[in-house]
Formats: structure tokens, C-alpha cells, sequence
């Protein structure tokens, strides 16, 4: 299963919000969605879910126009909300009804989605009972109960404690593994580069960059030295301006030319006493901040 | 069509399972019960409190007159007119009679000068007290037989001359307003009740699942057309309900006493409503429900905060303040043919309301109707229709409440 967005071009009145988005995102993988605020994920994510029409561009499912009345998305929103006043089961099978499910159907998923988030004692409360992050798993629930093949998460570890994050993590994982689509949007980098094989920043309604997060990296040119090193003052003295201090004991060394490391980690590895030296990578973060800032 | 009567049931279901709306409707049935029973009520606890011996004592009325013959006719004429009273001549002084009155042992006396000349004592005069306007009537007649006698005639020919009756004929061609006001009167109020209270109910529903962001799950789940049409047509079923529910019930109480009401006109009136109205006031319930409930929930979807709905539902709740003013004053005048209601029987903001007062207090030819009712149909589906795209742009939109303007040039690009 491939979801395609193709050229995707999105006014309101005089603003253009998104100006020909273009990504891919494929079944048994998690794609992650990133950008500053106001980048224009979230208008992306409603035209995807069907919520208001693109001015131009096509969704595809496996090359064709996609099919709502056959395809089935899950939507877990940055802004949580239900039905505070209302039994949680009662909004949960009232939300997997929508979603095309029988009532029968729906009030097994959500007992058993309930159960395997350890929140089947909850069923009969009122959802304002709940402590935010119980709230969080019973949205998310809602995203998931109907078992659709394309699952759309925004923010979805926030307000999370550590126990509750692996939960989810467990439950994210699990529906990759059952080939389903999983978007991600989120500022939490750890989560994107633990989860996403490919990625898209956005940017003032444009794709900045976007593609599998390792050739990502891995484009970056390779002519940095992260250098590790209780000398770290006395290289940096001796190698002048080439050399960053990152941290006490870190240091950044720029080459000339990519092809001079064996030579540069070999004199290093000599003259001083070195913990470690490796080819630097840029962190997700690090791309982050250069294709979402504002001189791109 | 599934996911509408998913939508349909669930919002009935806050309806039917929302306390407020179960407890306030047993509340006015209980009310009605109440009054409805009332005359049962005080006879059977008047008759609890004197089955000892005779009926109710009778009050007291004295009559003091100059001459035997004089108080004699008088007795018997006060005793015909005033059958509440216990009519007693009495000789005593003017001083003692007004010391009975003061100390009530008597409710009230005349003092005869003569038959055309009397002196009242009352102690506390009711703001209903007839008795002066009956005794004149009486005493007049007395006059009148006394000066034909003296002409001439018997008795018997005086008496025939002043109880001639008068044999007209009435024959209704249209409607009685006199008759049909009462009915008219509550099915307007309640016309405008329910549509004020739903239409605002069916705003705030919207606004609270918008500020509560359930509204972000929402319009990714569902349709806004089935969402507006499912919210709104769960609130015209609760209301229809509600109303049936009160109406039916006063009815079956009023059945249940109808013996105890028997004589009271309005209540006749009221229960006696041809079924052609019913059907009428039915089709505008509906229709007029519908029209403003749609635009109740377009307004609610633009505003972020429930405080925001009281002042972006103004202009349309004054719309239709002034719509029941206008009706109201036709009807309360008795002049609904007028210009005014004529032309706010055709305008579909107004049309339920106008239209159904001139069918029930008027003769409406039927074109007219066939148009008002057409007029506002072809309304409420371009109401629904576009009130489900103000919904679609309105939910989404965050912020300060926008302008009509913005929202409709929103709509229009959307």
C-alpha cells in the first residue's frame, strides 16, 4: 500500500498555505511529518483525511485517486477533545459507528482496545474523570478502534509519562508490523528518528526536504570530525579555527576535503589522547533546524 | 445514510437521557395535571370540610324599605335576583342596620327612600362587586311595571312588553376569532418557545463540541451535511415530542375532568381545535423548527467559545422576536388580514408563525397558503444546504467570531 500526495496547492482567501506538497509514505512504515508551526502540517493532514478538497494536486493509493467510501483513516489530533460529559464507552462506540463500523462491532473493538491500554475499568465513567493522559489513550482509541489502514498521529506522545509513552510506542509499532500506513506529526524528535524511515519537513507550505531519513543524513557531507578528548583545550589550540568547541571534551573539526579523515583521525589518535573520533552525522534536529528555519 | 441515523440516534439519546429535558417536561405535565384537576380537587375538599348538616351559609342581605307593600315587592325581586343571598327585610333603624354591616353580621344592605331611591352599606367593597349594577337593573324593571300599571296596562301585558326577546340568527361562514383565539394564542407562544429554546440548544450543542475540540474528530469522521442535518432533526424530534407529550397530556386531563370544566368557555374553546389546524400548525412546527434551527447551528459553529453564542445569535433571535411582535399585535388586534401580516405570511422567517395565526383567526384563500407553504420548504432546503457549508468553514475557524461577510465569502470559495 503507497499513499501518494501529489502537488497539493491549498489557499484560504488571499493566503497561500501549501504550495505543491509532494510526499510518499508507504504501508509496514512510519513516515514523519515535520515543521515549525504554521508550516502547513495540519492543513496537509485535513486535506488527507477529506475534511476540504486541495485547489490543486491528487491523493493516490497505490497509483489510483484514493477511495473514502473504501479506505479507512484514523486521525489522532494535536488538539485532543471528546465529549467530556459522556460515558467513555458511549462516545468510543459512538466514533467507531461513524467510521463504518455495526454497533456490535464497535462496542467489541473499543472493550478490547480499552483492555489492552489498561483502561476497561473506565468504560461507564465520564471522560472528565480522567487524568490528561488517560484522556490521551482514550483518543487515541478513537483513532484506532476501527482498525483503519491509514493511521494519522499528530503530537501523539505529549502528556505522556514514560510508562504511558512505551504503551503507545508498543501499540505504534504494532500497527506498523501489520503493514498499515503510520503518519507522524511531531517537535519530538526522538520519537520521528526512532519510528520513521522517511520523513518531510515543511515549510511555509513547502517541502524543504523530505526522503529516507539514513540517505538524508548520509548526503550530508562527510568532512566533520566529532572528536571526544579529556585534551580537548590543547586541540583546540593547536587546530585554530578549523576546530568548534561543542562541549568540554567535544570538539567539531571542519577538513578541507572529506578524503583527508584517515589521515586527520590518524595524526589525531597520535599526538593526543583520544576517547573517540567519528565522522560526524547531523541529528535529526540539526536537519530540522536548517530546513525549517526561516532562511530557507 | 448510515452514518446520519448514526448521528440521529446518538443526539436523540442526549435528548432522551439529559435529565433537565426529562425532568422539565414532567414538570409542566405534572403542572397541568394540577390545574386540570382543580375543580375535582376544591369540590372534593370543599365537600370534606361541610358534610355536616346543610350547605354553605348564605350571607346576609337586608332591605329596609318605607312603606309593607314596597318591601314586600322589593323581598321578592331581590330574592329572584341575588339567589346567593339570604334576602331579609328588617325595621330596624338606619344606625343599627349600618352596626350589622360594620360588624358583618349582615354583607350588605339597601335603604329604600322610595322604589327609584336607595342608600347601599357595604363594609368592604369587592373590585367585583355587581350587586349595586343587579339591583338597579331590578329596580328599574319594578319602576318601569309600576308606571305602565298606572297607565293602563295589567301587570301581565307590562311584564310581556319588557321580556320581549329578540330571535336573531347567526350563521358562521368563516372562522370565529372569538372562538379560535385561545387555541391560536397557545399554539403561536408555544410555536415560538420551542423554536427559541431548541434553536439555541442546537447553537450551544455545536459550540460545545467545537470549544470542547471533539469538533476536530468530528468533521474527520462524519459528513457536515449529515452532521447539521442529524443535530437539527434530533432537536425537531426531542421538541416535537415534548410538545406532544405536554399537548397530549392536557388534553387526556382535560378529557378526564371535562365534566368539571364544562362550563368554562375557554377551556372549551381551547380543546376543541379542528384536526385541519393540526395539521397546519404541524407543518409550520416543522418547517419553521427546521429553517431557524439550521441557522442556529451555522451561527454556532462560529463561534470558538460558548460565551461567544449569546451575542452571535442576536440578530437572528431578534429576527424573530419581531416576527411573534408583529403576529402578536394582528392577533391581539383581531385585524390579521392586514398589510403587515400578509406580507410576513409569505416570508419564511416569518411565514410559520404569521401564516398559521391568519388560517386559524381568518379565511385564507388556498393559493396563498400553497405559496407560503412552497416558499418556505424551498427555504429550508437552501437554508439546510448552506447552513451545512457555513458548518464545514465555521468549525474549523478559531478565533475572534467572523464576520458574516468572511464566512460567507469563505463558503463561497470553499
Amino acid at each position: 500500500m503507497i499513499l501518494e500526495l501529489r502537488n497539493i496547492e491549498k489557499s484560504f482567501g488571499e493566503k497561500q498555505v501549501l504550495q505543491g506538497i509532494s510526499l510518499k509514505a508507504e504501508g509496514g512504515q512510519a513516515f514523519g511529518l515535520l515543521g515549525r508551526n504554521g508550516a502547513g502540517k495540519t492543513t496537509t493532514i485535513r486535506i488527507l483525511m477529506d475534511v476540504f478538497p486541495p485547489n490543486r494536486g491528487e491523493i493516490l493509493l497505490d497509483g489510483r485517486p484514493i477511495d473514502y467510501h473504501k479506505v479507512s483513516l484514523g486521525y489522532l489530533p494535536e488538539e485532543r477533545g471528546l465529549y467530556p460529559k459522556k460515558p467513555i464507552g458511549q462516545q468510543l462506540v459512538y466514533f467507531a459507528q461513524l467510521k463504518g463500523m455495526k454497533h456490535s462491532e464497535a462496542v467489541t473493538a473499543t472493550r478490547r482496545w480499552l483492555e489492552r491500554l489498561g483502561m476497561g475499568e473506565y468504560e461507564k465513567k465520564r471522560l472528565d474523570t480522567l487524568s490528561k493522559g488517560n484522556q490521551q489513550k482514550i483518543q487515541l482509541i478513537t483513532a484506532l478502534a476501527h482498525n483503519p489502514d491509514i493511521i494519522v498521529l499528530d503530537e501523539p506522545f505529549s502528556g505522556l509519562d514514560p510508562v504511558n509513552a512505551g504503551l503507545l510506542k508498543d501499540v505504534v509499532k504494532e500497527q506498523i508490523q501489520q503493514g498499515k500506513i503510520v503518519l507522524f506529526s511531531s517537535h519530538q524528535m526522538n520519537y520521528i528518528e526512532e519510528f520513521c524511515q522517511n520523513i518531510a519537513i515543511l515549510n511555509q507550505g513547502k517541502i524543504a526536504i523530505s526522503g529516507n531519513l539514513e540517505h538524508i543524513k548520509r548526503s550530508y557531507p562527510r568532512d566533520r570530525l566529532t572528536i571526544f578528548s579529556p585534551q580537548y583545550q590543547e586541540i583546540l589550540s593547536h587546530l585554530g579555527s578549523r576546530c568548534q568547541l561543542i562541549q568540554p571534551g567535544e570538539l567539531l573539526l571542519h577538513l578541507d576535503r572529506p578524503d583527508q579523515k584517515q589521515e586527520v583521525m590518524g595524526n589525531l589518535v597520535t599526538h593526543y589522547d583520544i576517547d573517540r573520533v567519528q565522522v560526524y552525522e547531523p541529528s535529526l534536529n540539526d536537519i530540522f533546524v536548517e530546513y525549517a528555519g526561516d532562511h530557507v | 445514510m448510515k452514518q446520519f441515523q448514526t448521528i440521529l440516534s446518538f443526539e436523540l439519546k442526549n435528548f432522551f437521557k439529559n435529565k433537565i429535558f426529562v425532568g422539565t417536561t414532567l414538570f409542566i405535565v405534572a403542572v397541568l395535571a394540577v390545574v386540570m384537576f382543580l375543580p375535582n380537587l376544591l369540590d372534593f375538599f370543599g365537600s370534606l370540610g361541610g358534610d355536616d348538616g346543610d350547605s354553605t351559609e348564605q350571607s346576609i342581605l337586608l332591605v329596609s324599605a318605607p312603606s309593607q307593600e314596597l318591601s314586600q315587592t322589593i323581598v321578592q325581586a331581590f330574592s329572584a335576583a341575588f339567589p346567593d343571598y339570604d334576602v331579609t327585610l328588617t325595621q330596624d333603624t338606619t344606625d343599627e342596620i349600618k352596626q350589622q354591616v360594620s360588624s358583618e353580621e349582615a354583607e350588605c344592605a339597601f335603604v329604600f327612600d322610595s322604589l327609584t331611591s336607595y342608600t347601599y352599606y357595604v363594609m368592604n367593597r369587592s373590585l367585583y362587586d355587581q350587586t349595586t349594577q343587579i339591583a338597579n337593573q331590578v329596580l328599574v324593571g319594578l319602576a318601569q311595571v309600576e308606571a305602565m300599571t298606572q297607565q293602563g296596562l295589567t301587570p301581565q301585558q307590562a311584564g310581556d312588553i319588557l321580556s320581549l326577546q329578540i330571535d336573531g340568527k347567526e350563521e358562521l361562514l368563516g372562522v370565529d376569532q372569538a372562538q379560535n383565539y385561545w387555541y391560536t394564542y397557545i399554539m403561536i407562544l408555544a410555536l415560538y418557545m420551542v423554536i427559541m429554546l431548541y434553536g439555541q440548544m442546537v447553537a450551544s450543542h455545536v459550540a460545545t463540541e467545537k470549544s470542547s475540540r471533539a469538533m476536530e474528530l468530528l468533521i474527520t469522521s462524519a459528513s457536515p451535511v449529515n452532521m447539521m442535518f442529524g443535530k437539527v432533526l434530533a432537536s425537531c424530534i426531542a421538541g416535537f415530542v415534548q410538545l406532544t407529550v405536554i399537548f397530549g397530556s392536557a388534553l387526556l386531563f382535560y378529557q378526564l375532568n371535562q365534566g368539571s370544566w364544562g362550563g368554562n368557555s375557554m377551556m372549551t374553546s381551547l380543546f376543541d381545535m379542528p384536526p385541519s389546524l393540526l395539521v397546519f400548525m404541524l407543518v409550520f412546527f416543522v418547517l419553521g423548527f427546521l429553517l431557524y434551527a439550521f441557522l442556529y447551528g451555522a451561527i454556532g459553529s462560529t463561534a470558538t467559545k460558548l460565551e461567544d453564542i449569546n451575542t452571535s445569535v442576536m440578530p437572528l433571535t431578534m429576527l424573530f422576536v419581531i416576527a411573534f411582535c408583529v403576529v402578536m399585535f394582528g392577533l391581539a388586534s383581531g385585524s390579521v388580514d392586514n398589510i403587515v401580516m400578509l406580507v410576513c405570511s409569505f416570508i419564511p422567517f416569518t411565514s410559520p408563525i404569521a401564516m398559521f395565526t391568519r388560517i386559524a383567526m381568518s379565511t385564507v384563500p388556498p393559493y396563498q397558503i400553497a405559496l407560503s407553504i412552497g416558499l418556505l420548504a424551498v427555504s429550508v432546503v437552501g437554508v439546510g444546504v448552506l447552513s451545512a457549508k457555513i458548518y464545514r468553514v465555521g468549525v474549523l475557524l478559531y478565533g475572534t467570531p467572523p464576520k458574516l461577510s468572511a464566512i460567507l465569502h469563505a463558503v463561497w470559495h470553499a
